[in-house]
């Protein structure tokens, strides 16, 4: 248990009612963000995180479903709005904005809107919100850009609104430059009236407790979690904690693109090091600093805290270095579209480092990253065009006392494409979609299943998809002794597999086959529970070949 | 006439008995019976027949909720079921929605399917979205199926055949090879049970109807038996978790509709006392021993969910269970309870449940061997419960090991008087209750500060007051039977059943006489289950759609009316449907395709509801003649204990008028107003709290 007393003047009851409030701010405005998108990446995805801050845009408190990428940015986005639009400078009804890769989270779609709260008068905080839009311009998630500037439009950090008018010409940039704008628009706007619901209710808290101000009661939540945060990374053993893998992705060149990670662990302190990764590429792939660092600390709480409430406080104890112009802080204009095909790996390589000493905390390498996820556009048969995602996942991963789960997403937290959804949205018929037996690493505790997709094009125009996947020459690896969960595998009819991201264009009658990868395996298979393995095979989740040649059944 | 109402909870079986004539309600206890709930309605009606003789003769409704449907599920005690679905679908149930349900949690488990994937088998056939059947049954590949269930020893079975909602052809071809070939498994088809788009909710709807209908038909025939045995042939009606109560016949098919059959009834009475005293928003707020639940109700109407789900793997994390499309009451549920535990977590915070002593060992201040402190044990020593006067002085409390247990877990570790650390642990349970209904109240896109609390549950007038002040309502109704507050909502439950289809297609490709076809075949579909359950009786009809722009995943539901009076017309669909979409989310679009989703019908026996006018016997006197003296009692915002005038809730008459700070005590529950409030009662048997 931590000892730290908190700061003398808020009693510790009134300090944890208040926190809870903050948190509970935070999920309102997600409500509100929900409830007023208009896309489906927010509404149904929940692609997008809430945040309030204090005076000096300290992150106080987060909604508590958020996705992963954004998180992380969340904490740093603030400080650079500020250092372009200092505090004293904003009045109410100001409304900033940004979807820099360099300054959010990495990526264009991802756009942040940051709102000043004023109480009589006086500037008490901030509320912001990031959400991933459905379009930003350029070459729509396309896998094969070379630079940023053909992944849609930048918005450096702009106000959106002054003083409660909208800067229209900012406006008409938006919807000049996105495939549609009404979308766009008004998921910008159900950001500012989510970010006003945050605003509100920081004012409201603090007249209903008679605070002068939010900034005690900030720095107050910070240290509380930087302490516990701390006492978390004291327990493990200090030392450096190395791991070095391959991203199954090559460059142009045909080099393979490698993550190399040293944690060095020293009393309550970690210190990340990406030195010796590869330099950065003329792929979309590549990841800024920020997201390096929101995934570093993203992986880290998983495994050694995971329940304590994200704010500025938990990433105290973090310092992330990775070399410019690598893979891992790439420098502008380095295209990132898909820079998931990067960073999910930095939770697999903090996980991969740390099960050496601490096994109990870490699950196995996941067949959900990099992330999964095909786009489909064209036209109904009767000519209506239409736009489809369609989102299923591979097998996590192992832990040290269970079965990894099945078909279930991570680190980003999407649902399924319902199989009756998408036949109703668009012209795809989906023929099959069941779990692939043997996917699952084998293990003491088994890889999660990956799953197969066929898919058919069941109109009468083509359909153009853009596929996005990942290990399709090498499953998830087994840790300590556990092997490896079943490749990736992505075919259009009988063609040859495909070896990276493609575009692809699908006549009808064509079939789409889509294999994700299982999870992989934890611990030694032939000491595997003998009644476990027999319900495997009961249900059809490994088959006698495996079980034999695996477990030795 | 009489109306018996019977609530059969995890610990008493609770009676509410309505006089249709003089609208007199008696309530009675009698403790559950687990093995075989059923004797438990047994026994109290014996009970009651002793205060009431031959009442049961008079008794034209016999209402039952029942928890049997929850605990099957949770304790997995359901049939052998097995799973039938289109061929390359076995693993719908397996897969999920393929979705993690807490952000950082990678040791996170997700709940385990109620068939197992040896037991789900495929058929050749195929639906489209449109509803043609491109590939019709093969019934050679079916019979094999059968053959194999039959040797599996399946007792109950689902069947789910993708777009089944569009054409029910291919799973009532199965169903009759079924009852062919095997006609002693019991059958659950998707398109009757819930014939909406979407496979994995449907399909696991229809597996939880399977899982409990073996059981459920045994038990409400063992029931029937018992109310035979006692000459009640009239009618037996279960509670839905819709809202409405259904025959026992229709409740035996559709199972799965009674899984709040218990919860819903607190709403259910709180929105009718809204009704009563014209109060147009409303939030019940229910505290028990182990939870607390909330239900935003507007304009009487109750809140209908389809996202509900049963048997979660933590118990308070929404997506970590097993969902249930069907229509159900959204009543949230908060682990926070009389029995919730207080604790330091490991960030030196007090945490206050979800973790609960229940009712054994249950809170220290119980003398059970509870050892560990709780909301209860905090609130009496704040004084706001009485020690002599708990469950009417049935119980006496024990403070002083109240006093020890929170010094040692809570006011030790954190440095704090104990006073301190027990307002704490009662401040701390209000902050997370009003926390989780203001996110409910916003997700229903309510207005907290409009609304009017009903408070019930033992422990809710405890706490009411003061989550009420943190959520900015300004008025608190506290009922008075508020222990037995569920069973009065089945008395005044209307009989009603709904039903619904999918039919996808733009607004604008649709045209009256179709839509209008569709709704009366659902109508007459609805009729004839509230005619089953009430032979003669004039119905009415109200229709609801679920619409959403087209492209969206999730739709919204609003009503359009009833009969062709008040009913919304075709050409007024989408303009209606924008206001609605305008009153939750902020505003509609004109440029982009409304769409039509699911079509529903509410068939209901026109209104027999009796009036309950909630007269109590025995309420006399003004509130001078009911103060029985004053104790101290915690006031926060001076942090010391202050006298509070103690009031005896069965003296108190109506039109009395008294001020905080206040405690007004009855055998099952405590109402406890803080300095600033007053209160008033009402002719009717209520107490209104006006909140500074």
């Amino acid at each position: 248990m931590t000892s730290r007393k908190p700061i003398p003047n808020i009693d510790p009851i009134t300090f944890q009612v208040l926190w809870s409030r903050l948190i509970a701010v935070a999920d309102e405005m997600a409500v509100a963000l929900e409830k007023t998108a208009f896309s489906h990446v927010v509404r149904d995805n929940h692609d997008y995180a809430c945040a309030v801050y204090d005076a000096d845009g300290e992150m106080m408190a987060e909604a508590t479903h958020c996705t992963p990428g954004q998180i992380g940015a969340m904490t740093r986005v603030m400080h650079q709005f500020l250092e372009v639009h200092p505090a004293d400078s904003l009045s109410p009804g100001d409304v900033l904005i940004t979807n820099d890769p360099w300054f959010g989270s990495g990526h264009t779609p991802d756009v942040f809107v940051a709102s000043p709260a004023f109480l009589d008068g006086q500037l008490i905080g901030f509320a912001a919100s990031s959400a991933h839009h459905v379009d930003i311009g350029g070459r729509l998630a396309s896998p094969d850009t070379r630079e940023v500037y053909e992944e849609g439009l930048i918005i450096p950090i702009s106000k959106l609104f002054v003083a409660g008018e909208p800067n229209r010409d900012l406006f008409n940039i938006v919807e000049r430059n996105v495939r549609m704008p009404d979308k766009v628009i008004g998921d910008l706007r159900a950001q500012v009236a989510c970010n006003h619901v945050g605003g509100r209710r920081l004012g409201e808290t603090m007249r209903e407790r008679g605070l002068q101000s939010l900034t005690g009661l900030s720095s107050q939540i910070m240290a509380h979690s930087e302490t516990s945060m701390r006492s978390a990374i004291a327990e493990v053993p200090d030392g450096v904690y190395a791991h070095d893998l391959d991203l199954g992705i090559t460059d142009r060149s045909g080099n393979p693109l490698r993550i190399r990670l040293e944690l060095e662990i020293s009393g309550d302190r970690i210190h990340a090091d990406f030195t010796g990764s590869s330099p950065q590429v003329d792929l979309p792939v590549n990841a800024v600093y920020n997201i390096t660092y929101a995934y570093v600390v993203f992986g880290v709480k998983c495994a050694l805290h995971p329940h304590i409430p994200n704010n500025v406080g938990c990433y105290r104890p973090f310092t992330v270095t990775a070399p410019e112009g690598t893979i891992l802080n790439a420098v502008y204009p380095a295209p990132c579209m898909w820079r998931t095909d990067i960073v999910y790996h930095i939770a697999e390589a903090v996980f991969v480092a740390l099960s050496r000493k601490l096994p109990d905390k870490v699950i196995a390498p996941c067949g959900t990253y990099p992330l999964w996820l095909s786009i489909f556009a064209g036209k109904m048969d009767d000519g209506a065009p239409f736009v489809q995602h369609f989102n299923a996942a591979g097998g996590q991963g192992a832990g040290h006392d269970r079965d990894g789960a099945t078909t279930t997403v991570y680190p980003a937290n999407l649902s399924n494409t319902p199989v009756e959804l998408l036949e109703i949205e668009s012209p795809l018929v989906c023929d099959q979609k069941f779990l692939v037996a043997d996917s699952g690493g084998p293990g003491r505790f088994r890889g999660g299943l990956g799953q197969e997709v066929v898919l058919r094009n069941g109109g009468v125009h083509p359909i153009a998809g853009t596929i996005i996947g990942g290990r399709y020459d090498a499953g998830a690896p087994g840790l300590l002794g556990g092997r490896a969960g079943a490749n990736g595998h992505v075919r259009v009819n009988d063609d040859a597999p495909f070896t990276g991201h493609r575009e692809i264009s699908l006549a009808p009658g064509d079939r789409l086959t889509l294999r994700y990868p299982g999870g992989g395996g934890f611990g030694d298979p032939t000491a595997r529970d003998r009644a476990a393995v027999e319900n495997d095979l009961k249900e059809g989740l490994v088959s006698e070949t495996q079980a034999r040649e695996a477990y030795g059944a | 006439m009489f109306r018996l109402g019977c609530d059969i909870g995890g610990t008493f079986t609770d009676f509410v008995l309505l006089d249709g004539e003089t609208g007199d309600l008696q309530f009675f206890k009698v403790l559950t019976t687990l093995s075989d709930p059923s004797e438990a309605v047994d026994r109290g009606i014996a009970a009651i027949d002793e205060r009431c003789p031959a009442f049961l003769g008079a008794t034209e409704h016999v209402i039952h909720g029942t928890t049997l449907v929850i605990n099957a599920l949770i304790e997995r005690t359901g049939a052998r079921t097995a799973l039938v679905t289109s061929k390359g679908f076995r693993d719908i149930l397996a897969m999920r929605r393929e979705a993690r349900y807490d952000t950082y949690d990678i040791t996170a488990r997700y709940p385990v399917a109620l068939v197992p994937r040896d037991l789900c088998f495929e058929v050749t056939e195929r639906v489209y979205a449109d509803g043609r059947v491109v590939q019709p049954l093969d019934a050679d590949e079916g019979r094999r199926v059968l053959d194999a269930l039959v040797e599996r020893e399946i007792e109950s079975l689902a069947v789910c055949f993708l777009h089944s909602y569009a054409n029910p052809a291919n799973e009532r071809a199965f169903a009759d090879l079924a009852a062919r070939h095997c006609p002693d498994i019991t059958l659950s088809l998707s398109s009757d049970v819930l014939p909406e788009i979407q496979e994995y909710p449907r399909t696991s709807t229809t597996v939880v109807n399977a899982f409990v209908k073996p059981l459920v038909g045994r038990y409400l025939r063992r029931l029937d038996d018992r109310l035979k045995n006692r000459s009640f042939e009239r009618g037996l009606y279960l509670m839905l978790s819709g809202g409405g109560v259904i025959s026992a016949e229709t409740a035996g098919r559709y199972p799965v509709r009674l899984v709040e059959s218990g919860p819903v009834g607190g709403a259910l009475a709180a929105a009718h006392i809204g009704e009563l005293a014209d109060l147009p928003e409303l939030l019940s707020f229910d505290m028990g021993g182990t939870t607390a639940k909330a239900c935003h109700i507007r304009q009487g109407r109750l809140p209908i969910t389809t996202e509900f789900e049963v048997d979660r793997v933590h118990r308070f994390k929404k997506g970590s269970g097993t969902p249930i499309a069907a229509p159900t009451v959204n009543v949230i549920e908060i682990g926070a309870g009389g029995g919730s535990i207080a604790q330091i977590d490991d960030m030196a915070l007090v945490r206050v449940g979800p973790q609960s002593a229940g009712a054994d060992p249950g809170p220290i201040c119980y003398g059970l061997g509870g050892d560990r402190p709780t909301v209860t044990d905090a609130d009496l020593v704040l004084g706001y419960l009485n020690p002599s006067f708990f469950l009417g002085g049935e119980m006496g409390l024990r403070q002083r090991e109240a006093v020890e247990g929170i010094r040692r877990a809570v006011a030790e570790p954190l440095n704090l008087a104990i006073e301190q650390a027990a307002w704490g642990i009662h401040e701390v349970v209000n902050e997370n209750m009003a926390g989780a209904a203001r996110y409910h109240i916003a997700e229903h896109g309510g207005d907290a500060g409009a609304a009017t609390m009903v408070a019930f549950g033992g422990a809710g007038p405890v706490h009411a007051v003061e989550v009420a002040r943190k959520l900015g309502i300004s008025s608190v109704l506290v009922p008075v039977g508020a222990g037995v507050f569920s069973a009065l909502g089945f008395v005044v439950a209307p009989i009603s059943y709904e039903v619904s289809r999918t039919h996808v297609a733009p607004l604008e490709s649709m045209t009256e006489g179709v839509l209008e076809d569709m709704f009366r075949e659902l109508e007459a579909e609805g009729m004839a289950v509230v005619r089953a359950a009430r032979e003669g009786a004039a119905v009415v009809c109200s229709r609801a759609l679920d619409m959403c722009y087209r492209g969206q995943g999730s739709n919204i539901r609003f009503d359009i009316g009833g009969g062709p009076g008040d009913r919304v017309p075709f050409d007024g669909i989408a303009g209606r449907f924008a206001e609605e979409y305008r009153a939750r989310y902020g505003y509609a679009y004109d440029d982009l395709e409304p769409q039509l989703r699911t079509l529903r019908v509410i068939v209901s026996a026109a209104s027999e509801q009796p009036s309950l006018d909630l007269k109590f016997a025995g309420r006399r006197g003004e509130a001078r003649a009911a103060r029985t003296g004053t104790r101290p009692a915690y006031a926060p915002d001076e942090a010391a204990f202050v006298e509070h005038d103690v009031y005896r809730l069965d003296l108190l008459g109506p039109d009395a008028g008294f001020e905080g700070p206040a405690i007004v005590e009855a055998p099952d529950s405590t109402l406890v107003i803080g300095p600033g409030a007053g209160a008033v009662t009402d002719a009717g048997g209520w107490i209104m709290v006006t909140v500074r």
